[in-house]
């Protein structure tokens, strides 16, 4: 198996690398580098990769020729800083953006005539009447990959099989398979919350394809709808000893005419008392945590239990 | 009861904690800062969102009861606020941006109890752990 060693600097050292192959331009794992010229560039080159394949799929195994197959771990893999993300982590930017790199009013996602109309139905809903109803406020699921962009904290279990990305977020946990099995038959598929995600090793790098997919949006807010084709490629690495990153390609054809690149991050979060642990989300915990979607679309609570008569 | 309104307080507002919550913050009116002092009734520490419930007792010596929610209870120990901090009974000053109906509830912006400032917008605060 390839080895890599993971450095205390990761976030200044550049590892990459671009060559053509296969018809395509590799582009390996690039970091933010110094100064945003440098991320802005580093980031058109990795929308650039993503553009060069038709669909979600074709990246992914295009990217399991280039790693050969990838890696298959063993338990004695894990005690290595590469493999060993365990804490508690949090996103560690973007607020209610997808794109973590710009606000939550804006989109970085090149839409279709279809997902700009939904985007800006969004935009009117707010405009017209100071707020909306977010889905979830029932606790249901936030779906991928709006998963990306929930706050709160996380946990990331690594195994030699299977990879745990987990949110305290109503219990929200997705499960990457890693032990060479395939997706689920399209004839036995259907679509869920988080999909069905396989994935391989990659000397450190954990590459993923999600497919059979609930449609949903990146975030509430101005932030744009997915429908139930979309797909999505993922390529996570510990670039230090607390920090996750992860280039995220999200193809969806009825939304975007290209796939949307992103870099996400989550940092660990220092918990030497050992108070931050993932508790239960369930909303009918506290009769206060239920809402009601008004007639104008907006969202308000129903009845409050600390209330007599009112 | 002791209510006072306050304007022109919208940034200090929008940090309150409306962007990260599971649900819009459509139902709470963040141009308005309303303050009142009583004790807390209970502490509802639970996810999604806590809710401080306090007693309220107006200048008729009625009493008001109002529910302030914070971020669940994971939020509530990134910011140093802790479910054994707030018993009944214990005196309170808190402010929010109120809810848009009427109802005596808000989403907590801070409160001072025995002197000591309380923020629960201090939980979306990254403190990182050591490399």
């Amino acid at each position: 198996m390839k080895t890599s060693i993971i450095k205390a600097t990761a976030l200044t050292v550049a590892i990459s690398a671009s060559y053509s192959a296969l018809g395509q331009d590799f582009v390996g794992w690039l970091d933010y580098g110094e100064g945003d010229a440098q991320w802005q560039d580093n980031k058109q080159r990795l929308q650039a990769f993503g553009e060069e394949f038709d669909n979600a799929f074709d990246m992914y195994e295009y990217l399991e020729r280039q790693a050969g197959g990838g890696d298959q771990l063993s338990w004695e893999d894990m005690d290595r800083p590469e493999f060993d993300w365990s804490g508690i982590y949090t996103r560690t930017k973007g607020g209610l953006s997808f794109d973590p790199d710009i606000p939550s009013d804006q989109t970085t996602a090149q839409l279709t005539e279809a997902g700009a109309a939904a985007r800006q139905e969004k935009i009117d809903q707010l405009a017209a009447t100071g707020g909306e109803y977010d889905p979830i406020s029932d606790c249901r699921p936030p779906g991928h990959p709006r998963w990306a962009s929930e706050p709160f904290l996380h946990e990331f279990i690594v195994t030699p099989d299977q990879t745990w990305l987990v949110n305290e977020m109503v219990n929200d946990a997705r499960r990457v398979y890693t032990d060479g099995r395939a997706h689920t038959a399209p004839e036995d598929a259907y679509p869920t919350w988080n999909g069905d995600t396989i994935g391989f090793w990659d000397d450190g790098v954990l590459v993923t394809h999600t497919a059979y997919l609930n449609a949903g949006q990146y975030q509430r807010g101005a932030q744009p709808d997915y429908s139930d084709q979309v797909e999505v490629v993922e390529r996570w690495r510990k670039v230090n000893g607390i920090l996750l990153e992860a280039d995220f390609w999200v193809f969806d054809p009825v939304n975007l005419t290209e796939p949307w690149y992103s870099r996400q991050s989550w940092i660990e979060l220092a918990n030497d008392d050992t108070l931050l642990r993932i508790r239960y989300w369930w909303c009918g915990e506290n009769q206060n945590n239920d809402i009601i979607i008004l007639d104008d679309g907006t969202s308000q609570f129903s009845e409050f239990d600390f209330l007599d008569g009112l | 009861m002791k209510k006072k309104i306050f304007t022109g307080l919208v940034l200090l507002s929008l940090f309150s904690m409306p962007g990260f919550a599971h649900h819009s913050g459509a139902m709470f009116d963040y141009s308005q800062l309303i303050e009142v002092t009583g004790v807390v009734k209970q502490f509802q520490y639970t996810n999604p969102h806590s809710w401080l419930i306090v007693d309220v007792t107006n200048e008729d010596g009625s009493v008001t009861t109002w529910g302030f929610e914070a971020e669940g209870p994971s939020s509530l120990m990134r910011a140093g606020i802790r479910r054994g901090d707030l018993p009944p009974g214990t005196p309170i000053t808190i402010r929010g941006n109120p809810i848009s109906d009427g109802r005596p509830a808000a989403a907590w912006f801070d409160a001072v109890i025995n002197g000591e400032t309380m923020n629960p917008g201090n939980g979306f605060a990254i403190n990182p752990a050591d490399e």
